[in-house]
């Protein structure tokens, strides 16, 4: 229960900052890798296309639903839900979303921890040195288990130190420099790697347009997963980052259009930076992660002014990562300070510091990483986004959060076209995902947890919710919502 | 070796270009332009209108439509400080006409 010591709640200081801050949560690592590469793999215009009409047809509502739920209750995404659901047990549905993000800020840390490590190698010429080997340089990397911890443990300092600055003066002033610098970083790049001998095929690669793809299941379910993975719905983000809109902010326009394909425009700017630069250099383009860790330091190696083009690379690539960390830590520590007795700087401590220990496994062993990252991705995700759509379609009730919050104050008129996705389809489609992804992994580990993870998470959430919503005074309003058609 | 870049790979190019970076930039113009726009109209008059003619129709649908909605008190109070607002301000952030304005009654 949240003291009377908390006053009045942060605000973005400028739109510009909100648009920032919700592009820097979206744009990470798979932004950079993995568009281009899903792209080339999966009919280039074509996957492009697919891709574009998921993210209208799924992601911009799901993230308007999000948004507005966040601005309309003014609360974190355990107080959002709990003002759609009633207090009480479905409130649980909040506390899924909480775990699932906290989950995956543990082993998102230590990948942070690894742009860091490059970043400064960067500085240091380490890649255009004599003698340089990438794979030996990663490999030695992920054998020094306290180089890994040490790096984890820095990014964590790093997040808590601009999280405990608050909203306008740390999340707000880190990203509105962070995400411009990440892309003229990009866009240099992109304008020398297009200008490379042997660039075109990297290009012929990515973006020549094989309709017959459009035919293919296998590329809408790419394309969903990328749209998925990237976009950010599902983790809590968009509520909480809503939560901070000032009065008279809009929500559909710049949280659901301009959030949803402005990150995907990264990494469309990836693909022309990233891989004219692989195939100008006879670099494998399915080596996936591997490419920007193992990759890429071979190409910088030689390629002319390599030393300058590594330092601005792997700058942008470490500001995509500590932008998402940051705004994804927020979600935690908005929650637990508006639910707790902590106060905001006490928050910050507290949800750095479970990350950080839970964490200290993915940044000790990489085989434990990629099993936390395969099982909480797959199904941890698409879970937490049916979490908060069912909050949103089934107990708020689409039309009324659209025609109390969605469409005040809006920069476009949102139709009503909008309940039934938001209501069926975009939960229908997370659920299809998650059973496309177990049938994948049918009787393989990561499949056997995913499936613990899905009955576990939400038992424990419900549970949870229960108790503590059991031993609160009721809110009348809340209790009586219940879905509006 | 691709020495030429086929006519398939400028479309896609260009689609990309154009669906993603043409459409954010759009986004973020017409954002950050109506953000200029609600600051220089609440410098001006403190308020300003909060749904736009469609918006606040709706808005009265929904109401009527729904008398015992535990929402409803606040979908009101929305309402009707949207109409209030129009009333008592001369210049607005939507396209309201003089006649729809006229028409608008509380609830």
């Amino acid at each position: 229960m949240a003291t009377e010591a908390k006053t009045a709640r942060a605000e973005w200081g400028s739109r510009f900052g909100f648009l920032m801050a919700m592009i820097g949560a979206m744009v990470g690592v798979g932004n950079i890798w993995r568009f281009p590469f899903v792209t080339g793999e999966n009919g280039g215009g074509a996957f492009i296309l697919a891709f574009l009409i998921l993210l209208f047809l799924l992601m911009i509502p799901g993230l308007m639903a999000e948004v507005a739920l966040g601005k309309y209750t003014g609360k974190g995404i355990i107080g959002a839900i709990r003002d759609a659901t009633g207090p009480g047990t479905a409130a649980g549905l909040g506390v899924i979303v909480l775990i699932v993000n906290i989950a995956l800020m543990t082993y998102y840390s230590p990948v942070v921890g690894w742009t860091l490590y490059y970043m400064i190698h960067s500085y240091l010429f380490t890649f255009t040195g004599a003698g340089f080997e990438a794979g030996a340089f990663l490999g030695a990397l992920f054998d020094n288990p306290v180089l890994m911890i040490a790096l984890h443990t820095a990014v964590m300092a790093i997040i808590a130190s601009v999280l405990y600055l608050g909203i306008s003066n740390g999340v707000e002033r880190l990203v509105v420099y962070a995400v411009p610098a990440l892309v003229l970083g990009l866009a240099a790049i992109a304008i020398r790697a297009v200008t490379l001998p042997g660039a075109s095929e990297g290009l012929v690669f990515t973006f020549t347009v094989q309709w017959e793809y459009l035919t293919f299941s296998q590329t809408w379910i790419e394309a969903l997963a990328q749209a998925l993975f990237s976009t950010g719905l599902g983790w809590g983000i968009a509520i909480t980052v809503g939560s901070y809109l000032r009065e008279y902010d809009d929500a559909p326009l710049g949280g659901g259009v301009f959030t949803a394909v402005g990150e995907a425009s990264i990494g469309v700017l990836a693909a022309f930076a990233i891989f004219p630069l692989v195939f100008a250099f006879g670099v494998d383009p399915a080596s996936g992660a591997g490419l920007t860790f193992e990759a890429l330091p071979q190409v910088f190696i030689e390629m002319p002014g390599g030393a300058i083009w590594a330092i601005v690379f792997f700058t942008g690539f470490f500001l995509a990562a500590i932008t998402s960390a940051v705004v994804i830590t927020e979600v935690g520590v908005t929650t637990v300070s508006e639910e707790t007795r902590l106060s905001r700087n006490q928050s910050v401590l507290g949800v750095c510091g479970v990350i950080w220990l839970f964490g200290l496994p993915s940044a000790y062993s990489v085989e434990i990483l990629e099993f936390g990252d395969d099982t909480f991705a797959l199904w941890g995700l698409p879970l937490a986004t049916i979490a908060i759509l069912v909050a949103v379609g089934w107990f708020m009730g689409p039309e009324r959060l659209r025609v109390l919050s969605l469409n005040q104050n809006a920069g476009i008129h949102v139709g009503r076209w909008w309940n039934p996705l938001v209501k069926y389809v975009v939960p229908l489609t997370m659920v299809f995902i998650m059973a496309v992804f177990a049938w994948d992994f049918r009787g393989e580990d990561i499949m056997i947890a995913g499936m613990v993870m899905l009955v576990g998470v939400p038992l424990i959430s419900f549970a949870v919710m229960r108790y503590v919503d059991g031993r609160a005074e009721p809110q009348t309003q809340a209790e009586a919502t219940g879905g509006d058609d | 070796m691709v020495d030429t870049i086929p006519i398939d790979t400028w479309i896609g190019m260009a689609v990309a270009i154009v669906a993603f970076w043409g459409v954010a930039a759009w986004a973020m113009i017409r954002t950050l332009r109506q953000e200029d726009r609600k600051v220089e109209l609440l410098e001006d008059q403190r308020r300003i209108d909060t749904y736009s003619p469609r918006g606040l129709s709706e808005l009265r649908e929904w109401i009527e439509a729904n008398p015992d909605d535990p929402y409803r008190d606040d979908a009101i109070r929305r309402y009707n400080d949207c109409v209030e607002i129009l009333r008592a301000t001369d210049r607005h952030f939507y396209e309201w006409s003089e006649s729809e304005i006229e028409r608008l009654e509380p609830i």
